[in-house]
């Protein structure tokens, strides 16, 4: 655990290091940059409840993979599930009308219908011909997003715009504005702590873990895993529709084309980064948001392009990762060598 | 001196902190069989390696012919004229013997093609030269494994090592071809070849020595000449105590019927019968043991009695009930179970030893969930490990630990123990010691005579007869998927069973 918490953050700063050195190269003052970075995203109460907002999305894609990737299935169909989510509130608020009590829950229960409808196809396909959901899941987001795309702008086309987007939802499904904190952070919130409690505390949360570690173990030791496949899938599924019902739900109030954006690749390499944990994906999630958020921020007053932004994303991924890796090594051969050493004097 | 090889105060730390080898200095003589006897986790294997340039060590010297050296690789150990056979058969099977032999030292014409006229004589004469009794044009997968134990073997004679390493050669053995081997072997030595002999056998190591080097928890214990030691005096030195081996077997009376297996076949895709037509029974406070050379259906056996597999004909009784059509779940409320793999069957290395120990109880006993078994109890599961800790006298660093930081003979101890907790009727054990050192293997015998005792029926697979001989009431021997003899151990010698392990029927 501590090691864990330390390889991250030597992950962090000499990721930031790299960044630095990259905006050296190109000419850019890497400080100033970063003080604008960070002063945009978690300088304070509002730039920090923007952050959090803009993770919502990010963490809940990263769930849905975490899970997946802890418990076996090799769900990458986060992007396809998410746009679907975004597609059922969307269909639910343009044709439902109830009050928000009401509207709102039920615009949510929607969202995580459709992402798990679209991802049972991939556990469907799974078990009845024995393909493979990483390959499925992959080629189901094409689907998902040319259909999407025809749904806009073709039954559900706002006449009025200039654009493919449906028209807005009802006013009764938007997401509330709670002043300080958003209330779609607060949903977020509330899904990482139940799915913290499913994973590591209900039985069927032990049988996913179980069977994402060993699988053969887990079926002599009595779970069903086929059964247990079917409810990861599902659940995923669902993480990644809700994620896409309340980016329609908090932001534009409508599916609008390019909804989807890189919300849920950004989501599997969080979940990469946390190495599948699920208190890590929340803080890795928050982290990428403060940089993208901060992003916007920095290009306004410093003359660095926001794109750098993405670099620094891909540099944090992959030096995270291999300093986590390498950290083990390294401290493993460092104890391994100090051992020797007291035996041989 | 005439020291070939000397190794200097030798140490060698697996990351992160187990000393495998603790400070060992040892030299073995030119035209010496030189056995390195131990316990698992004794440091031999380990001290051939980085003799051999497999591992690195982490600080002492190793002289060879008077000079230091130190191989970064294998390659380099082979061209010095120092080779290792390993407890694996590394060959490839299509390949003939020649081909396997010469396979990176191929003589060569031009453009590269391979000499394979020049090649098979070379090869040829060598098997002739070492009596090999070998056909260099045979297919290695036809022939038989002590067979291709020689082909390894000749593979370093042919790059001409000077000194050879086996790692345990006998485990792969049948106790007919054993003594053949150890002809070969002594021959080599007299024609002044080095050999050094990892084994635990005793027996075995006290008829092939010239002398013994004892280890014992990564340290040398001794080197001693094998005329003046016996089989006591060795097991005293490795185990750091003493060692019964004859059986604490005491009579017991067999109780009612409780599993059956009936007319079972199991039948590969390709139509091969790998169980044929296999029936047997088990009662209350048996034991049977089940011997037989690995791959002879053993596997077959118990997958489908555990339910990973299903057999092609016949069926399975525990109790009475035909467990053949049930879920894993509902056969695992009546049948324990230890596999012979504890990394890839018997746990999940990489969960904590609490999420290891609950499985299947976690289903099984009410108390170990809540709102109809929704949530898991945590603090039952804790107080479950402390209890099992307890009664099992398992060392751990704490229940939430990785399970592979256990030692081999620790984490066999969590998994017996999950599973004797589990109220079941019949035991089903696959190999429960293998990998395991002599003190552990005394505990695990210990505990299948107490299920014994507790009127348990206990099914137990073993490729090791003596365990079978020490523990089984009654052993039935497995021979290309039949069951072809069922024998009371008190009746019996390994040497029938062995003879029906080879050819499927006794050939006395």
């Amino acid at each position: 655990m501590k090691r864990r918490l330390w390889s991250g953050l030597v992950g962090v700063v000499v990721a930031l290091a790299v960044g630095a050195l990259i905006m050296l190269a190109q000419g850019y003052k890497p400080l100033s940059t970063y003080v604008a970075l960070f002063q945009f995203s978690l300088g304070g109460i509002g730039p920090f409840t923007t952050t959090l907002k803009n993770s919502v999305p990010l963490v809940l894609t990263g769930l849905s993979a975490a899970v997946a990737f802890a418990s076996g299935p090799v769900n990458l169909g986060q992007p396809g599930q998410f746009v679907f989510g975004a597609l059922a509130a969307t269909l639910g608020g343009l044709y439902i009308r109830l009050p928000a009590v009401l509207e709102i829950p039920l615009l949510l229960l929607l969202a995580i219908a459709g992402g798990a409808l679209w991802s049972s196809i991939a556990a469907f396909l799974r078990r009845a011909f024995e393909m493979s959901e990483f390959i499925v899941t992959l080629m189901l987001n094409m689907i998902a997003d040319f259909f999407t795309a025809w749904v806009i702008a073709f039954p559900l086309m706002d006449r009025k715009a200039f654009s493919p987007m449906t028209p807005q939802i009802a006013k009764s499904g938007w997401m509330p504005d709670l002043g300080l904190l958003s209330s779609s952070t607060l949903v977020m919130l509330g899904a990482v702590v139940l799915v913290w409690f499913v994973f590591h505390r209900w039985r069927a949360g032990y049988e996913w873990r179980m069977t994402g570690q060993n699988s053969v173990f887990a079926r002599l030791g009595g779970c069903d895993i086929h059964r247990n496949f079917l409810a990861v899938m599902l659940v995923t599924g669902a993480l990644a529709g809700l994620a896409g019902g309340l980016v329609v739900m908090a932001g534009p109030h409508r599916f609008i084309k390019g909804l989807g954006a890189n919300y849920a690749w950004d989501g599997i390499m969080i979940a990469i980064m946390a190495n599948n944990s699920i208190v890590g994906t929340l803080v890795y999630g928050v982290f990428i948001a403060a940089i993208q958020t901060g992003a916007l921020g920095m290009e306004l007053i410093t003359n660095v392009p926001s794109e750098i932004a993405q670099v620094l994303q891909a540099v944090l991924v992959l030096i995270i990762v291999a300093t986590r890796e390498y950290t083990n090594v390294l401290l493993d051969r460092l104890s391994a060598r100090r051992q020797a050493k007291e035996r041989a004097a | 001196m005439n020291d070939l090889i000397a190794l200097h105060n030798i140490v060698k730390v697996y990351p992160p902190n187990v000393l495998a080898v603790d400070d060992v200095s040892v030299s073995f003589c030119k035209g010496e069989i030189h056995s390195i006897v131990g316990e698992n986790g004794a440091g031999k294997s380990t001290l051939m390696k980085l003799l051999y340039g497999l591992v690195p060590f982490d600080s002492g010297r190793i002289e060879f012919g008077g000079v230091n050296v130190r191989f970064r690789k294998p390659g380099d150990a082979i061209a010095m004229g120092i080779g290792m056979v390993h407890q694996e058969i590394v060959l490839i099977p299509q390949y003939s013997v020649w081909e396997n032999v010469v396979l990176g030292a191929e003589p060569v014409r031009t453009l590269g093609r391979i000499d394979s006229r020049t090649a098979i004589d070379a090869v040829r004469s060598k098997i002739e030269e070492f009596q090999f009794n070998l056909d260099p044009l045979a297919i290695v997968d036809d022939i038989s494994v002590a067979a291709r134990q020689k082909v390894e073997i000749l593979k370093l004679l042919f790059r001409n090592v000077s000194v050879l390493i086996l790692d345990e050669p006998t485990a792969v053995l049948t106790p007919q071809e054993i003594p053949q081997l150890f002809a070969e072997l002594k021959r080599l030595r007299d024609r002044g070849h080095t050999i050094l002999f990892i084994s635990h056998r005793l027996d075995e190591v006290l008829e092939l020595s010239d002398r013994i080097t004892i280890m014992r928890k990564g340290r040398k214990v001794a080197t001693v000449e094998a005329s003046e030691t016996n089989k006591e005096s060795l097991a005293t030195m490795m185990v750091g105590r003493q060692v019964i081996f004859t059986s604490k077997r005491t009579p017991h009376q067999r109780g009612e019927l409780v599993f059956e297996a009936q007319h079972v076949d199991w039948e590969r895709g390709d139509g091969l019968k790998l169980l044929d037509d296999v029936s047997f029974s088990v009662h209350a406070g048996e034991i049977v043991g089940i011997a037989g050379v690995e791959g002879n259906g053993q596997f077959e056996l118990v997958n489908s009695i555990m339910g990973l597999e299903q057999p092609t004909r016949g069926s399975f009784l525990v109790k009475g009930k035909d467990i053949t059509s049930l879920s894993i779940l509902e056969r695992r409320k009546l049948i324990s179970f230890v596999p012979q793999d504890r990394g890839k069957m018997g746990a999940s290395l990489s969960a904590s030893i609490l999420d290891n120990a609950i499985m299947t109880h976690h289903r099984l006993e009410k108390r170990f969930s809540r709102w109809h078994g929704l949530v898991l109890d945590y603090r039952k599961a804790r107080d479950f490990v402390d209890m099992l800790k307890e009664r099992f006298s398992v060392q751990m660093a704490s229940r939430q630990s990785d399970f592979r930081s256990l030692s081999g003979g620790n984490q066999q101890k969590v998994i017996l123990a999950r599973e004797l907790l589990l109220a079941t009727p019949f035991f089903l054990m696959d190999q429960p010691t293998r990998g395991l050192d002599v003190g552990s293997i005394e505990y695990v015998h210990g505990e299948i005579l107490a299920m014994r005792e507790a009127d348990r029926a206990v099914l137990l697979i073993s490729a090791d007869l003596e365990e079978l001989f020490l523990v089984a009431d009654r052993i039935l021997v497995m021979h290309r998927g039949c069951i072809v003899a069922d024998l009371m151990t008190e009746k019996t010698t390994i040497e029938e069973v062995g003879a029906y392990m080879l050819g499927g029927r006794a050939s006395a």
